[in-house]
């Protein structure tokens, strides 16, 4: 059996839906900025969401009511995660003909969801317990996500949160994908979760060294630059993302548009605790995927790298890259959308798997952004503009803290 | 008419908290014989507007006191029991 990908919602910094991604990733729209100085040594750039008005983005779906219902007291990042899954599903027409809601499952991918709130609300705790918000109960659960997305969109199904650090999106989609392959259910909304970090989290990222322009006077000098000798860290981004990942024969019967298929993934651990990336893990996890897609490193024509434009990740997964794809390495077209719209963190994967199925469905690969001087001369970098592509199959890499490599195969609808 | 004045401005604190947590109704639909759960609200919504009013009021009232409030009325007797 076939698992499709038959509807799609993004929102980040560079774009509010799936329309103005596409034309953001082609215009290699750039959504970092130099924030105000948080004055404890953390992260001094950052890639937000701007404008976000969840009534008014809510009152273009069908569920908007009853999103607004639900929802309209929860914490801004389930919000977005709401807007993103009520646009993937009407992008599936799941409005209008669907499984029954039984055969519907969710999975959100991401956990430590909701430092930030948690840490907003910290004085009032510390000034009288008694008052803080009785829905506080609720919406420090990354669980939460999924009960307010299931409520307003009507899945009954299997669902639950998964988890894998910043490769959480690709486990969310390998899990939806298993949900959908098993038969337990039809259809299975993926939602990658936007990620709330507080500022001791955001600082502790920048004491191990992870982040880019921590603590300096000039952020805007370190930048964000994936692939490139002065590469120096990761800029953190505001965004969530929705897949529908269906049965092919499901998808058919309700007429539904199939926008590519996941083909293949692995997902294979390292036995670590620690940060650091595992040439070797990754290249297996690009050879299984592969392998599951039936397809050689030949016919990959395109690659979305993890690429967060940390030194030591950047190294290996080039590394890792030229391992998977032995002769063919040099072939496929390489990007990082971590570039533009900052490390999504826990939405990362499914944010990166929309971008990557915007451009096989727009045959174009999108720049790579502040790539001047390449780490490596071999690896077919796209410049820094977007360039044509016909692309029949992609690898979507995702890699994360505590060991956890992740790569999925993504194949053209029609080819 | 100290007593009456702390009451209405009680129950005005409560009903300003319903309508934050229950935007689609009119301040009119809240009145002192109403009940939370007949405007619409859920169990939390209900706690919600519990710790709100505490929190604008400056009060802590166990939560075990609330056991017994059945409608706004007792809720607004509840809260001027500890004002």
């Amino acid at each position: 059996m076939r698992v499709v990908v038959t509807g799609m919602g993004v929102l980040c910094s560079v774009a509010p839906d799936v329309p103005s991604f596409t034309d953001a990733l082609r215009e290699g729209r750039c959504g970092i900025v130099p924030m105000p100085d948080p004055g404890d040594g953390g992260p001094r750039l950052a890639a937000p969401v701007r404008d976000f008005c969840f009534s008014e983005a809510a009152s273009a779906f069908e569920a908007g009511r009853v999103a607004l219902r639900v929802a309209h007291r929860s914490p801004e990042p389930l919000q977005m995660d709401l807007v993103t899954a009520m646009q993937a599903f009407e992008d599936a027409g799941l409005h209008r003909s669907a499984p029954p809601a039984d055969r519907l499952g969710l999975v959100v991918s991401g956990h430590n969801l909701s430092s930030g709130y948690v840490h907003d609300l910290h004085p009032k705790y510390e000034d009288n317990p008694a008052h803080l918000p009785a829905r506080f109960a609720l919406h420090f659960m990354d669980t939460d996500r999924v009960g307010t997305v299931s409520q307003v969109l009507g899945i009954k199904g299997e669902g639950y949160t998964v988890g894998g650090a910043s490769a959480s999106g690709n486990v969310g989609l390998v899990n939806g994908s298993r949900l959908v392959e098993s038969g337990a259910v039809d259809a299975c909304l993926v939602v990658g979760a936007m990620t709330d970090m507080s500022p001791m989290e955001k600082r502790g990222l920048a004491t191990i060294g992870a982040v880019a322009g921590a603590d300096t006077e000039d952020p805007e000098q370190a930048g964000c630059r994936p692939f490139d000798e002065h590469h120096e860290g990761f800029v953190a981004g505001q965004g969530a993302a929705c897949v529908v990942l269906e049965n092919e024969e499901s998808a058919r019967s309700r007429g539904a548009r199939i926008l590519a298929e996941l083909a293949g993934y692995d997902l294979k651990l390292s036995g670590t605790s620690m940060p650091e990336p595992d040439e070797d893990g990754e290249a297996r996890v690009m050879a299984n995927a592969m392998t599951m897609a039936g397809i050689g490193p030949d016919d990959i024509d395109y690659v979305n790298a993890h690429a967060t434009a940390t030194p030591r990740g950047d190294e290996i997964e080039v590394l890792a890259l030229r391992r998977a794809l032995g002769q063919a390495f040099g072939k496929p077209w390489v990007n990082s959308t971590k570039g533009l719209v900052g490390h999504c963190m826990c939405a990362a994967g499914v944010v990166e798997a929309v971008a990557t199925i915007i451009q096989m469905r727009h045959d174009f690969v999108h720049p790579n952004l502040n790539l001047n001087r390449p780490i490596n001369y071999d690896c077919r970098f796209v410049p820094d503009t977007a360039q044509p592509a016909r692309i029949g199959h992609a690898l979507s890499n995702s890699f994360g803290f505590g060991g956890f490599n992740t790569s999925v195969v993504l194949r053209r609808a029609d080819g | 008419m100290a007593f009456t004045m702390n009451e209405d401005e009680i129950f005005e604190t409560v009903r300003r908290n319903v309508l934050k947590v229950l935007p689609e109704l009119t301040p009119d639909e809240v009145t002192i014989d109403g009940t939370l759960s007949d405007l619409g609200a859920n169990s939390i919504d209900r706690a919600d507007v519990v710790t709100m009013t505490m929190e604008d009021l400056g009060m802590v009232i166990p939560v075990a006191e609330f056991q017994d409030v059945s409608d706004i009325r007792s809720l607004v007797d509840l809260l001027k029991k500890h004002s």
